[in-house]
């Protein structure tokens, strides 16, 4: 089940999305931006949906506030109110991935959500393929090394052999890089 | 009777009388008087005349012969001495005539072989009661006596030129030539008189000035002819001897000031020869001199003076033509009767200097000029008051003709004014017009400007508004579709228990079977959730109905008119209508009175006053850099007596950044704003002050920079 974390000041605005998503998703609720970000390290929330317009710092102020703790979940951002300009920047600075205006439409939200949920997943296994790459890349280098040294030991290699076994190196260093 | 015809029958009477005056003249005998100055002699300038006795200048053999036949010994204080040799035998018995009456003094000795036989006293001085004058001139009876040489010496002293034309001559012709002078002259005083008396008469029939005048002209002409010529007697003046020295003078006086008179108003000089009126003037102040030197005895002065006047007569003329040439038709005759006596007294002048003979015809030149002179201005006079008579007419007519020139005149200048007062009409009425257009676009402006201020803030309300309407909206939506899930839970469990039958054995199963369902669907979940929807359905509906009854309130259809309102509900209506934008920019502390009365107002208009001074209230206190929380707009409303009234007091304060002095001067003023370009119309606050002052409202401002603002309005009721 999709980890979704909803933030909404308006108490009853929770109580209805938890209504109709609880048996799609794992909903976590709250009104406050502090029980928010204790949820975020404590749940493995994938999706964060957080309403614009609140009493004491709005949802962009918010997601920029949990950006450098907690950059993977996908964040979804939530208003009635047509404040277009905040919405720009936001978008713009790629704190949010989609826009929702409320009300919003039950079915339309499930299947952003779970558009949301599919793009984490697809980016954490990107992310993961990733680290096992820099893992196999960092064994090559270590073999590398090995191999280099074994090789100055035993002093019987030419220098174009040297030269060739430091340019697959150099590739395999740049291939991980990328 | 006609007038024009009057006056001709009187032309033809003057014409008449000129006839028979002629007829009679050239009946007297016209022939030559034979006078002697050749056999005169007088005694040269070297001796003092005045001095000698007769004695002497009997004994005296100086004598020097005149060479002309008139003699002119002059005039003055000085005796002038004469010799006439006499034929003692062809000579004796007759008489020797001295043709003029004008001698003052006068004494002819008779000297028989050097002796004095006889002595005759004659001229001016020496009139009356003497008889031995036949006529008006002096004349001495040449003796009968035995002599061999025998003179007639003559003494003689006169004011006036001693012009000698003497003669000698029989007694019987000298008698006969005096009586035909009485004639002639009484011929003369008869016409002056007639022309006196009648012009007398129309003068006191018509009474027009200038036939006294000439009346006075005529008497003075007449008068001086009269006297000229020795018949000053008729005026009495031989008894009075002062008078008789001065006669001639002071009828030359007077004729030339009768004249100066006539003549002026006759030519109407003062019009039509300005001129000559003017020396005219001079002239008669000369004559004047004249008067006063002959009255103090400077009789020889006087005369010289006279003469010299006289000849301005002849001034006269080109007056008359100059008259004549500017349309004065009576002037033609004036002009004919001046030629006439002016070219008689050429003559007269020319005889006594000798140029021409001296005859009957040059001898009455004067008084016939004379008479002729007066007759002719009769006409002229008559044809003046016939000209006068035209120019009243024409001045009738004239006046009839300005008159009815001036009524059309003024009837065009009346249609003229009328019709620049329509114009004038039209043309205001047209910038009326302009200027009721400019005021309806004017006001249709303001009407749009007044809108578009409600339009701004309507918009800024929107979206407030959307807000606060869109969260309950989506709740409730959304809680509804929950709701629909957990009754299908529910539903399920309702059929389980629908088909579940007391008596089947198999009902511990199914009770087992429903715990289940109880569980796996999670019922007591679902039913805390229920409650919670149900909770927020019935919270979001009674939110939207508060909204939507605020907005109603606050936007009232009815707002523009007068209606009985409680002022407690527009401000919470307000209040509703901003509590999303004001939510997240400032606290609203409200402390309503209780129990205040209903005011007449248009509770529209007045939500717009609150919203407006709410707003800027919290805006003012953006930039203050208080938090939230402290950003405290105060809102109060009571009653309070005040000036003997009772007054709904509402007070809204801020503690925002204040304005200064400067700045609270033009916060009512249209289009006045603090904010930036584009966030505001400036027009806010002056709505506020028209609908307020609509209301009769007192608006007092309390600001203090960096401290805040208060706005307190009193509704009176």
């Amino acid at each position: 089940m999709i980890n979704v974390l909803y933030l909404d000041d308006e108490l009853h605005n929770l109580t209805a999305f938890r209504a109709a998503f609880r048996r799609d998703f794992h909903v976590h609720v709250t009104t406050e931006p502090t029980e928010a970000v204790r949820i975020l390290r404590e749940q493995p929330i994938e999706v964060i949906i957080s309403d614009q317009k609140m009493p004491t710092l709005s949802g962009v102020e918010f997601f920029e506030l949990i950006m450098p703790d907690f950059p993977d979940p996908i964040r979804m951002l939530l208003t009635g109110h047509a404040d277009i300009d905040a919405v720009i920047d936001a978008i713009n600075k790629g704190q949010i991935y989609k826009y929702i205006a409320k009300p919003w439409n039950e079915s339309e939200l499930k299947a952003m959500v779970n558009e949301a949920a599919m793009l984490f997943h697809e980016r954490k296994a990107v992310s993961d393929q990733g680290a096992v790459l820099l893992h196999r890349m960092q064994e090559a280098r270590t073999m590398a090394l090995m191999i280099q040294r074994a090789t100055g030991q035993a002093s019987g290699l030419d220098a174009d052999q040297t030269a060739e076994i430091n340019r697959h190196a150099a590739e395999i260093n740049r291939l991980l890089a990328d | 009777m006609d007038e024009s015809l009057s006056n001709r029958s009187v032309l033809f009477r003057y014409c008449r009388i000129a006839a028979v005056l002629v007829v009679l003249f050239s009946s007297f005998s016209v022939h030559a008087q034979k006078f002697i100055g050749t056999r005169l002699e007088h005694l040269p300038a070297d001796y003092n005349l005045s001095l000698l006795e007769v004695e002497v200048v009997a004994e005296s053999e100086d004598w020097v012969s005149f060479e002309q036949l008139v003699p002119n010994l002059g005039m003055g204080e000085g005796v002038e001495w004469m010799r006439l040799t006499l034929d003692p035998m062809t000579e004796n018995g007759k008489l020797i005539e001295i043709q003029n009456a004008g001698i003052d003094d006068l004494t002819c000795f008779m000297v028989c072989d050097g002796k004095i036989i006889a002595s005759y006293p004659g001229g001016i001085m020496n009139t009356g009661g003497d008889g031995h004058q036949f006529g008006t001139y002096p004349s001495f009876p040449v003796p009968l006596v035995e002599c061999n040489e025998l003179h007639a010496l003559f003494r003689m002293q006169s004011n006036k030129p001693m012009i000698v034309p003497l003669r000698i001559a029989g007694p019987r012709k000298v008698l006969e030539d005096a009586h035909q002078r009485d004639v002639l002259f009484a011929l003369y005083a008869g016409v002056m008189l007639v022309m006196l008396l009648y012009n007398l008469f129309l003068f006191l029939s018509i009474g027009d000035r200038s036939y006294l005048e000439y009346v006075l002209f005529i008497f003075a002409v007449g008068g001086t002819q009269l006297v000229l010529n020795g018949y000053g007697f008729i005026f009495g003046a031989d008894q009075l001897p002062w008078l008789n020295l001065r006669l001639t003078h002071l009828f030359g006086v007077f004729s030339g000031l009768t004249t100066i008179v006539f003549v002026r108003n006759f030519l109407r000089l003062s019009r039509y020869v300005p001129w000559l009126n003017k020396l005219l003037n001079v002239y008669f102040l000369f004559y004047l001199l004249a008067l006063l030197l002959a009255v103090v005895g400077r009789l020889e002065w006087s005369y010289q003076l006279i003469n010299f006047c006289a000849a301005g007569t002849f001034l006269i003329i080109p007056g008359t033509i100059i008259t004549m040439r500017k349309g004065y038709s009576p002037a033609k005759y004036f002009l004919l009767a001046f030629t006439v006596f002016i070219f008689a007294v050429v003559i007269f002048v020319l005889k006594d200097a000798g140029v021409i003979p001296y005859n009957a015809w040059t001898f009455y030149a004067l008084p016939m000029g004379s008479a002729i002179e007066v007759v002719v201005l009769s006409l002229a006079l008559a044809s003046r008051i016939n000209q006068l008579k035209r120019e009243s007419v024409q001045a009738r007519e004239e006046q009839l003709r300005v008159s009815q020139l001036n009524e059309q005149m003024v009837r065009e200048q009346n249609s003229v004014l009328e019709e620049r007062v329509a114009k004038r009409t039209s043309a205001l009425e047209s910038a009326n017009s302009n200027i009721q257009n400019t005021l309806d676009e004017l006001q249709s402006a303001q009407q749009q400007l007044v809108q578009s201020e409600k339009l701004a803030s309507i918009g800024q309300l929107t979206a407030g508004i959307a807000h606060e309407l869109n969260n309950p909206i989506n709740f409730v939506a959304s809680s509804a579709q929950s709701l629909r899930r957990d009754f299908e839970d529910l539903t399920q469990v309702i059929e389980k228990v629908k088909g579940m039958d007391p008596m089947d054995p198999g009902l511990k199963e199914e009770m087992i079977q429903l715990k289940e369902m109880f569980g796996s669907l999670d019922i007591e979940f679902t039913q805390r959730e229920i409650e919670e929807l149900l909770n927020g359905i019935e919270d979001g509906t009674k939110r939207t109905s508060e909204i939507v009854k605020g907005l109603r309130i606050f936007s009232r259809m009815d707002g523009d008119n007068f209606t009985m309102a409680q002022i407690n509900e527009l401000l919470e209506s307000t209040l509703i209508v901003l509590r999303s934008n004001l939510k997240d920019h400032a606290v609203v502390e409200a402390d309503m009175g209780a129990d205040l009365p209903l005011v007449s107002c248009q509770p529209g208009r007045l939500n717009q006053v609150f919203m407006n001074i709410i707003t800027n209230a919290s805006q003012s206190m953006e930039d203050s850099g208080l938090a939230v929380e402290e950003r405290i707009v105060r809102i109060s409303s009571k009653t309070v007596e005040s000036i003997g009234q009772s007054w709904i007091e509402v007070r809204i304060k801020d503690h925002g950044v204040g304005m200064t002095e400067a700045v609270k001067a033009q916060i009512f003023d249209p289009f006045f704003t603090t904010k930036a370009v584009g966030e505001g119309t400036g027009l806010g606050l002056s709505i506020v002050m028209g609908i307020l002052s609509d209301h009769n409202a007192e608006v007092d401002v309390d600001t203090e920079e960096g401290v805040g603002t208060e706005f307190i309005i009193r509704f009176p009721l």
